[in-house]
């Protein structure tokens, strides 16, 4: 039983590594520019795909591609946000609307570049660690959860070190303070696109070789997201990464316990207790809820 | 990746195109020695399946299957009726597995193409083209038979009698390596699953081989199976079945079971792209893989009581046209599409209830593995499934082989309560589905 419950929590720790990443992409785009940004899933295939077609098909080493993947996927959102994000700042109904659009743009365009069938990714690394007979760290595994602290840090470090990150920060709280201290709010929301959809981008690429990657993948980590951020309180990364972790423990041992279709029973009743004890979520604040 | 980009933008536009193509080879072949085709006499079959989507892998193949039989057939003559050779036509329908496309694309392709019959993957959309065909009397085939039914009396199963052919890996497992006595099986909770969950339960009952813990059912939308193999594995089980779970579910969870460190046996109803499976853990890890879709290039294919045209011939035509794209579905339509003309020509006649009459009539068919029954009352209250032989397919140094033929029938003689008995438990006789 030890050795099991080990074992969960490492599958645990690998979900909760790159769910945060995913995550903390959304809710910065959510609580810089006020857009639901339901085309995010979509990012985060993007960044599979860009492993799929550099990494799986040409053999570009996959640090680089991952790299890669992280700065195109980051391009992308900031092409969503100057294309149709900005046109629609007043409207957030219609940057739902867009970005549901958008995702069926991305989803059509992949499925007649790369096929509609799962791509074939080879490992990057077939290494395990091996804890005992059955408490086994694929190496891989470890890169995600390794990453996802790194780039998870290294936000954090330029949203409170840095005179970028006070201004995203301070777009975040009130745009409009913001802008009569001079901030260019266009500025903002483009880096919080490209920082939230590199993330998205880098989970994407990270995950590539161990999840099957297909046009469709998105769907998939959308909801759970969506999750996420409500239980970590819409507009908050510290309550992002945390529900994340809490999702993704709940969610992985219900599912070794129980089955995999509790497990979803249970993360959404998570999210339900959440929202009747503490409605703007663990970390939210009432005018962003 | 531009060759593959370029490749696949073909193969799209071949299959939006597929009408105009066909055309233009049957065009061509109105002028080659022995062509007799009727001028403008031709003969359109509904293709229904889901064409994108995550299930895209049980029917893009299928259709492109079918293009090759059309043309071969088109170039021998077409299909004799009435003394005159009726050129074939695909005509193709997405339904991306959504009931509600089906019943739009069954209604579109009967009323507007004025097909004279629809091949459909069925399953979860099925009950969406059911109010179609009993409205209109067309003649479907199904690839499941859990969509057999009394009420529906123009739908067939010809092809696969899923999920009931999986039997016969479990049973020849058993006879192959006795030793083997405990399993473990996780599924995807959905209208393939269950009943292929059912089926499985009744054959390792029937084989002596004891569960450990009840199936492990997981929702569609997983994409980390970790989780699900660390609870599978937990029991140390001799056996892991993967029940009919999608490729997209199969490549992921073997993965973890190679990375998890299990070093038992595996069987599943499917390995599609197997090849990409023994890349991501390795050719040692998949040998002895047990499934139950053979490639066509087995010299075992070639035996006379083989009902399919040259298949060797067929999986290198192919995999030449659509490399790395063969997969369980690839040649199950065309072989229907055998069935139908062979019935359609017995008849004289491209209507669907005249074509149904000569199919059925004697009770038995030529399967593509052989000799075959009309068949199922029993549990689909319908002799709609044509029911014989099916091969167990193993992987031997990398490469699919068939082990043998085992006949359902003969298993179901022996076994049919325990399959019915799991299938009630699991809501799947034909009478408890809503």
């Amino acid at each position: 039983m030890a050795e099991l419950l080990v074992q969960t929590g490492l599958n645990a720790l690998y979900a909760a590594a790159y769910m945060s990443l995913i995550a903390v992409g959304l809710v910065l785009i959510f609580g810089v520019m006020g857009i639901i940004n339901f085309a995010h899933g979509e990012l985060f295939m993007l960044g599979a795909y860009v492993v799929v077609a550099l990494y799986a098909d040409f053999q570009v080493p996959y640090v680089l591609v991952a790299a890669l993947g992280l700065v195109f996927v980051g391009c992308v959102g900031v092409a969503m946000e100057w294309a149709m994000f900005r046109r629609l700042r007043d409207n957030p109904l219609g940057g739902l609307v867009a970005s549901i659009g958008f995702l069926m743009i991305l989803q059509a365009l992949v499925s007649m570049g790369f096929g509609v069938r799962m791509a074939h990714v080879p490992p990057v690394t077939q290494e395990v660690i091996i804890f005992s007979e059955r408490v086994r760290l694929p190496v891989q595994r470890l890169i995600v959860i390794l990453a996802a602290i790194g780039f998870l840090t290294a936000l954090w470090a330029f949203l409170t070190k840095t005179r970028f990150g006070w201004a995203l920060r301070a777009s975040a709280q009130d745009q409009e303070a913001a802008a009569l201290q001079g901030i260019s709010i266009n500025q903002t929301a483009g880096i919080a696109m490209f920082i939230g959809a590199s993330l998205a981008g880098i989970a994407g690429a990270l995950t590539a070789p161990l999840i099957s990657v297909n046009p469709h993948m998105g769907h998939s980590v959308i909801v759970a997201a969506f999750i996420v951020i409500i239980v970590g309180g819409v507009g908050s990364l510290e309550g992002a990464v945390l529900a994340a972790v809490i999702y993704a423990f709940v969610h992985t041992f219900v599912t070794t316990f129980a089955d995999g279709v509790i497990a979803d029973v249970v993360g959404l009743l998570l999210m339900l207790v959440v929202l009747i004890i503490k409605p703007t979520g663990l970390f939210g604040t009432a005018d962003r809820a | 990746m531009i060759v593959k980009f370029i490749k696949d933008g073909i193969s799209r536009r071949r299959f939006l195109g597929s009408t105009a193509s066909l055309a233009g080879l049957s065009a061509l072949s109105a002028g080659l020695p022995g062509a007799a085709l009727a001028a403008g006499k031709v003969v359109k079959i509904g293709f229904l399946a889901p064409l994108t989507g995550p299930v895209a892998a049980w029917g893009k193949p299928g259709l492109d299957g079918c293009q090759i039989w059309a043309e071969w057939v088109n170039n021998a003559g077409g299909i004799k009726i009435g003394g005159e050779g009726h050129k074939v036509e695909f005509i193709g329908y997405d339904n991306e597995y959504d009931p509600a496309k089906a019943r739009a694309g069954a209604t579109k392709l009967i009323r507007e193409d004025g097909v004279k019959f629809v091949m459909m993957l069925g399953g979860d959309t099925w009950p969406g083209a059911q109010p179609v065909a009993d409205k209109t009397g067309m003649l479907f085939s199904t690839l499941l038979p859990s969509d057999l039914g009394p009420d529906t009396s123009t739908l067939i199963a010809p092809a696969e009698v899923h999920p009931i052919y999986n039997v016969t890996g479990v049973e020849w497992l058993a006879e192959t390596k006795p030793d083997l006595k405990t399993a473990v099986m996780c599924a995807q909770d959905d209208a393939l699953g269950l009943p292929s969950v059912a089926t499985y339960l009744a054959a390792f009952e029937a084989a002596g081989i004891q569960m450990q813990g009840d199936p492990l059912l997981f929702d569609p939308a997983t994409t980390d199976f970790a989780p699900v193999v660390t609870k599978l594995l937990s029991t140390n089980p001799q056996i892991v079945c993967l029940d009919t779970c999608y490729s997209d579910y199969v490549h992921p969870i073997t993965e973890q079971l190679f990375q998890q460190g299990f070093k038992g046996q595996i069987i599943s109803c499917t390995a599609d792209f197997y090849d990409q499976m023994i890349a991501k853990t390795s050719k040692e890890f998949m040998e002895g893989f047990i499934f139950q879709f053979p490639d066509f290039d087995d010299p075992a294919l070639n035996a006379s009581n083989i009902n399919f045209q040259n298949p060797n011939g067929f999986f290198e035509e192919y995999n030449k046209r659509h490399p790395g794209e063969w997969g369980a579905v690839s040649w199950e339509y065309a072989s229907i599409m055998d069935l139908w003309k062979a019935a359609a020509e017995k008849a004289d006649s491209v209507e669907p209830d005249a074509v149904l009459a000569a199919m059925t009539k004697s009770g038995k068919g030529d399967h593509a593995f052989g000799r075959a029954d009309w068949w199922g009352k029993d549990l689909f209250g319908i002799d709609h499934a044509l029911v014989g032989d099916w091969p167990v397919v193993a992987i031997e140094g990398g490469k699919a082989r068939i082990k043998g033929f085992k006949s359902i029938p003969d298993w179901y003689a022996k076994h049919g309560e325990l399959l019915k008995k799991h299938m009630a438990a699991y809501g799947q006789m034909w009478n408890q589905r809503g």
